[in-house]
């Protein structure tokens, strides 16, 4: 199923003019960049507050919601 | 009288002109090879193949013709790899038949290792550097084409049937010839000596293909599998590289991409996270698909560190399509219900699918178990522990019964969830581990139940099993003579029912069965063991009455202090030493303060590199 629906990516993106058979990139693969540098500015993204988003979770711990335990260590 | 080549002379002329000016780049505009070739080319080929129809009478000629393109310096040794590499890319236009791919991929795959010969030479091989990377770029997407898409050149290899087994194997591994040839290229790149000395600063003559070609190869390694073979060359790079900054943003993206996923499938999370931060803060933010696989392996060497990708991170482009895999597997591992994730992640399951297409669903399944574990228990300390009290010297602490009790109400549930115990990890084992739950073997399927062989539908099954011994080959008998037995002849001429006591089954004694309650705390107090040598949990264990102990909670209370913040806990460990293993940093000057082996630096304004 996967492998089918992947290869008909791979036939869409061909372009048509193309002769060689449709043997090209998978679309999970490293591409290459079109352009060959840039700028720093030009990889941060715009942020309202200036780059310093809040990415990572760093406290996850779940305090509350494990009514089921607490019924059963009673 | 030979036909006229117009077209071909003055091709030759203007690929001369190109050597002599050490024009690399447009010498590699020259040399196309993949179609749809513009009509001139098209011309040219017509006169190859009326003027120099293959054959060795021809191949002289048409080498004499390359000869005359490489400059004759006073005392300096010719360029000879280079005419010979002309002369095939004039066979390679005159000959290659691309309904034939296998064909194709061969005559590309020999003319680039003449290429990479051409590149070897000490003061010309840099101007066809270019050159080399356009054809390894060529060859790859070829390989990999027909790695993905075998039944391309299946017919084929019907067809030539003889020496099929070697064409089918040698099939298998195209990839890994292409990584081959491009390590060589890479080789060649990495060891000019040309300019100043590599280590100092800025890459000159052919290291400025070094990145280029290591990237093109670690893309046909990792598209291969053989990750072993990238160790050389990260190794190579750490010792004679110049500094990676040097490099364009593009080259040093990639780079730090493979690295950090080279690293992520060595279990070294730590300098994997900061290759891969550092790839994802100087990707284009733009260059979207690339920001999504940074990420794919960004978040999981931070998850296996205990940190989560915040809503933030997955509500940006880049992040969404990634949501939907990462979030249920977060919440997983805060609800701590081992059976729980096992099953989200079992071989069998959905949800694996994706993780596994990205390599990372058994270092995920492997890592983060242990987090599910501390979530587990965590819970169990809330709701079942004692929290101390301001006035009582008892310190805080949690019998392992309860953690017992509520493991089994896990494992309960679950089989409720999958009533018909299909899931391995559901199945309850009778003996060996109560916790852990390895995939059947075929071969040891019968151990689920040892009963089942007493149970058995008649002789079959014990002829099948203790065959050789019920009716051997032949016998000796009371004189010491050998007699012959007929096939399948039962010597004792019965069958016992009940052949047990000849079993080798080393958990065929019940009372094994009786003591789950002890191995399930046994494994418990292990796995708990484990959560406080790895600094996950804080306190001790006594084995008598089973119990955990937290001390020392009396300034920052019971919980915080026995479980501390995972991320911090990990990441204090592990930044004592941020070395990155193939990332070559500039080396501290003179007078300035010492940098760190490891430290990260920022890459904001480096002066980036051109390709000549």
């Amino acid at each position: 199923m996967s492998n089918s629906t992947s290869q008909d990516k791979v036939n869409a993106e061909q372009p048509p003019q193309q002769q060689k058979p449709q043997v090209l990139e998978e679309d999970d693969e490293f591409e290459d960049f079109p352009v060959e540098d840039w700028s720093q500015e030009e990889a941060e993204q715009s942020t309202a507050n200036g780059g310093n988003e809040h990415l990572w979770e760093e406290s996850w711990d779940d305090d509350d919601a494990a009514e089921d335990f607490s019924k059963q260590l009673k | 009288m030979a036909p006229q080549t117009p077209v071909l002379d003055q091709f030759l002329v203007s690929i001369a002109e190109l050597v002599k000016n050490r024009d690399g780049t447009k010498l590699q505009d020259y040399l196309q090879i993949e179609p749809p070739l513009s009509d001139i080319y098209l011309r040219m080929v017509e006169e190859l193949r009326l003027r120099y129809k293959p054959g060795p009478q021809s191949d002289t000629e048409l080498q004499q013709r390359c000869e005359v393109l490489v400059p004759h310096t006073k005392g300096g040794s010719p360029w000879s790899a280079f005419p010979t590499f002309m002369r095939l890319y004039f066979s390679f236009l005159r000959d290659v038949n691309v309904e034939n791919l296998l064909e194709t991929y061969k005559l590309l795959r020999a003319l680039l290792n003449q290429c990479v010969l051409a590149l070897g030479d000490s003061s010309h091989g840099v101007i066809v550097l270019p050159t080399v990377l356009y054809l390894s770029k060529v060859m790859a997407k070829l390989a990999m084409g027909l790695d993905r898409r075998p039944e391309l050149i299946a017919h084929i290899l019907r067809m030539e049937g003889g020496p099929k087994q070697e064409d089918s194997m040698e099939k298998v591994t195209l990839v890994e010839q292409s990584a081959n040839v491009v390590r060589e290229a890479f080789i060649k790149c990495l060891t000019d000596r040309s300019g100043n000395p590599a280590s100092l600063g800025k890459p000159e003559g052919k290291r400025v293909g070094i990145y280029l070609m290591a990237n093109l190869c670690l893309k046909l390694l990792f598209q291969c599998g053989k990750l072993r073979n990238a160790e050389q060359m990260f190794a190579s790079i750490s010792a004679q590289s110049p500094p990676l900054m040097h490099f364009p943003a593009s080259q040093r993206v990639t780079y730090l991409y493979y690295l950090g996923r080279y690293l992520f499938s060595n279990n070294l999370f730590h300098p994997a996270r900061i290759a891969l931060q550092a790839a994802y803060d100087q990707c284009h933010r733009q260059a979207l698909s690339q920001r999504t696989l940074i990420l794919t392996y960004l978040i999981p060497c931070n998850i296996i560190m205990g940190r989560f990708p915040s809503q933030t991170l997955l509500q940006r482009p880049e992040g969404q399509p990634l949501a939907e895999h990462f979030v249920p597997l977060c919440q997983l591992i805060i609800r701590g219900d081992y059976l729980a994730f096992r099953r989200h992640l079992s071989f069998d399951s959905p949800t694996s699918r994706w993780f596994g297409k990205n390599g990372i669903l058994l270092t995920l399944r492997n890592r983060c178990e242990i987090l599910v574990w501390r979530s587990f228990c965590r819970k169990v300390f809330i709701h079942g522990g004692f929290h101390g009290k301001a006035d009582s010297p008892t310190p805080p602490h949690l019998y392992l019964q309860k953690v017992l009790f509520a493991t089994k109400w896990l494992q309960s549930r679950s089989e409720h969830l999958v009533p018909n115990g299909t899931s391995h990890s559901s199945v309850k084992p009778q003996y060996g581990s109560q916790t852990i739950s390895e995939p059947i073997d075929r071969e040891y399927a019968g151990l689920e139940n040892p009963q089942s062989v007493n149970s058995s539908d008649g002789d079959n099954q014990l002829m099948g099993k203790y065959g050789d011994y019920l009716a051997p080959l032949g016998f000796f008998d009371a004189s010491g003579q050998f007699i012959k037995n007929m096939p399948g002849k039962l010597v004792d001429a019965f069958v016992k029912p009940d052949y047990d006591e000849y079993e080798l089954d080393p958990y065929a004694d019940e009372s094994i069965v009786q003591e789950q309650p002890a191995i399930l705390m046994g494994e418990i107090e292990s796995i708990l063991s484990s959560l406080i040598t790895q600094g996950l949990m804080r306190g001790y264990l006594t084995h008598q009455t089973p119990r955990l102990a937290i001390t020392g909670a009396r300034q920052r209370g019971a919980l915080p202090t026995g479980f501390p913040n995972v991320w911090e806990t990990i990441f204090k460990r592990e930044s004592e030493d941020n070395s990155v293993p193939g990332w070559v940093k500039p080396k501290a000057t003179m007078g300035a303060p010492a940098v760190g082996g490891g430290r990260v630096l920022h890459m904001t304004g480096a002066p980036p590199v051109g390709m000549q």
